[in-house]
């Protein structure tokens, strides 16, 4: 235990005389200043729509209205030709011309062109909808049930966090504490270690130990960043430090096989590939299927986001915190047969 | 305190032996050398030694420890320096030899004593990665006896040092060598292997030629020669002759009656002239 100890406390001190360690902060800094500064919020679901009236004043009164309770923005033109030219520049935004025709009013509405079909019978709809619905006696019978038990929806910023959590424990631990094995392998200092009472397994918890720690700090830093206090802090603490041991010890088994950083790239660059496709998953629930569901960030996306709901299912995430443990230990043994064989060679 | 018994080693793990059928015995307090050119497979050699290599075939023991399933503790009783110095380069002298003395469980020596043994005390807070080639190599080498070994495996300790510092590390080697420690060394250099060696093992393609103490080894393989420069019709003249073979027995013979003689001495075989006759290669 002991030696354990020394030997983190060497590799701390290396670990921030190498630039690797300041990667990973670095990464989630980048991540707060996305986030805090150039995503919204919510992403702006309102378009906005380019009017000319060609009405007479005393009927613009009941167009007044209109516009009042409009969910769109409605910007009015002077004429048909100043709304074709804006939305020329305005390429997602659409154009509306109202105007009298005899006793009738002539609506036109003016699209970009690029607009499918699905979307133009959409909107006709819901213009007709529209008038439908001011008739008298009209009566709508449609009613909304909620079929999931939890329906809370994070913000679309907070909804990011869980992806950068999972990616930064998974991934940037992988690749980097195989690039610490691999550093020491080609200095040699790995030899000079092998030949001391110390056991294989130290060396390669010391720097699991490492991995932790610098996965957690850069995790705490961005979800007290973005989340504030909108965060099971304690559950965050389990679920980061089982989800990074597993990143690492992931790495750790992957490098095992491997002489050199060239010839793991391959494999490590097609795992943490694998370990991104449960992210769709992520943002369009309607797309799970089994294949996704079994490869681990899935479970761990999906624990990271419980934490920031106000009613998370707090039990999921240690049932997580849980399966990660045991996985991390299994995979930890298997490294540790396997390095026997290879870290001096 | 060293036993070997058919030991072979494969890098590709076929038939290309880096180390054929070696047998050998080191005893307590033995100074022990492997002597061949580069290539020959002494690195190797010591790689399975102290378990760097994993072994394939054969037996070792290692102070009564099977190498095949060492027990930790067997690397309180041995140090190893190493062909090319692998320190932490972002570390301190100091700090490196302080942090390695901490993986042991026996007593250690201090780091500033072993410095000052190498002359590195001066730069003991300099970082090892601004340090020379030969200055690295000799913290390498130092960092090997911080656990007082009595088992000690020294690969080309003086390679690559300056006369002066390679004979400072003979001197230690040889101290170690007083107190009972038990040391197997790998040389390309004959005079190192001379100096140090209580037997040396002539060691070529993997295979072990031959195994002996330098003097016996002279003795046998050794012809006693006679070099004279003398003055032949005012030319100077330089002759190695045989106090063997009849034809430079009658020379020699001549060349004393003709009394124009320099310089006259008798010389001994090197180690490596007995190396080229026993294996038919140079040592380089
Ligand atoms: N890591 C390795 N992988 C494959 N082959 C190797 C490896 N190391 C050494 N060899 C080969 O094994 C043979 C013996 O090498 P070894 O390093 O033991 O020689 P050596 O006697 O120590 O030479 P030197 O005096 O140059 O240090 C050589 O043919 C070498 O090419
Ligand atoms: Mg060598």
């Amino acid at each position: 235990m002991k030696k354990l100890w020394f030997c983190f406390k060497k590799d701390l001190v290396l670990s921030f005389k190498s630039w690797y360690i300041y990667t990973e902060l670095l990464m989630a800094f980048v991540f707060i200043i996305i986030l805090l500064f150039i995503v919204p919020e919510n992403f702006d679901s309102t378009r906005t729509i380019y009017a000319y009236f060609d009405l007479k004043p005393a009927e613009m009164n009941r167009i007044d209205e209109f516009i009042n309770e409009s969910e769109d923005e409605i910007i009015l033109l002077d004429s048909r030709a100043d709304v074709v030219d804006i939305l020329k520049k305005e390429k997602s935004s659409i154009g509306m011309v109202v105007s009298k025709q005899y006793r009738q009013l002539d609506y036109e509405i003016i699209l970009q062109g690029f607009e499918n079909e699905k979307l133009k019978t959409l909107m006709k709809t819901d213009f007709l909808m529209h008038f439908i619905e001011e008739t008298p006696r009209y009566k709508s019978i449609v009613t909304t049930t909620t079929l999931m038990g939890n329906n809370e929806k994070l913000s679309d910023r907070l909804n990011m966090l869980p992806v950068f959590l999972t990616m930064n424990a998974s991934f940037m631990g992988l690749f980097i504490i195989a690039s610490y094995i691999f550093l020491d392998k080609e200095r040699g200092t790995i030899r000079a270690l092998t030949v001391t009472p110390l056991s294989v397994w130290q060396y390669l918890l010391s720097k699991v130990g490492l991995l932790v720690m610098s996965g957690l700090v850069s995790s705490f830093i961005t979800a007290i960043f973005v989340a504030g206090t909108k965060v099971n802090y304690i559950g965050l603490f389990f679920l980061l430090v089982t989800t990074n041991i597993f990143g690492s010890v992931l790495g750790l088994y992957i490098a095992s096989f491997f002489k050199d950083m060239a010839s793991a790239m391959g494999w490590m660059y097609s795992v943490i590939i694998l370990l991104m496709f449960p992210s769709f998953s992520y943002y369009m629930p309607a797309f799970s299927p089994l294949a996704l569901k079994l490869l681990p960030s899935y479970p761990m996306l999906f624990a990271y986001r419980e934490l920031f709901f106000e009613h998370g299912n707090i039990s999921y995430v240690y049932n997580v915190c849980l399966m990660f443990s045991i996985l991390s230990i299994i995979i930890f043994l298997m490294a540790n047969k396997k390095f026997k064989e290879t870290l001096t060679i | 305190m060293i036993k070997v018994k058919g030991l072979y080693h494969s890098y590709s793990n076929d038939d290309k032996y880096a180390v054929k059928d070696a047998n050998f015995e080191i005893k307590k307090g033995e100074v022990f050398g492997f002597l061949g050119p580069s290539g020959a497979g002494k690195s190797t050699t010591q790689g399975v030694l102290t378990g760097l290599l994993p072994i394939q075939k054969g037996e070792v023991t290692i102070a009564g420890y099977d190498i095949r399933n060492p027990k930790k503790e067997m690397f309180n009783l041995i140090g190893v320096s190493f062909e090319q110095s692998n320190v932490y380069d972002k570390l301190t002298a100091y700090e490196n030899l302080n942090f390695y003395r901490k993986l042991f469980d026996v007593k250690t020596r201090k780091p500033k004593e072993l410095l000052e043994l190498v002359g590195l005390d001066h730069v003991a807070n300099k970082k090892a990665g601004e340090f020379s080639k030969g200055m690295k190599h000799r913290l390498t080498f130092i960092r090997s006896m911080i656990n007082n070994p009595i088992i000690w495996f020294l690969d080309e300790p003086t390679t690559g040092l300056d006369p002066a510092i390679a004979s400072e590390i003979k001197e230690i080697i040889k101290k170690e060598k007083e107190k009972g420690v038990t040391i197997f060394l790998t040389t390309h250099n004959m005079y190192v292997a001379d100096e140090l060696c209580d037997r040396i093992a002539f060691i070529i393609d993997g295979e072990i030629k031959l195994i002996d103490s330098p003097r016996n080894l002279k003795l046998k393989y050794g012809k006693k020669l006679v070099e004279v420069e003398h003055f032949e019709n005012d030319i100077l003249k330089k002759e190695s002759l045989s106090l063997i073979e009849p034809k430079d027995k009658a020379r020699l013979n001549d060349i004393i009656t003709a009394g124009n003689i320099e310089i006259m001495h008798t010389k001994e075989a090197t180690l490596e002239e007995i190396f080229i006759k026993v294996t038919g290669k140079e040592l380089k």
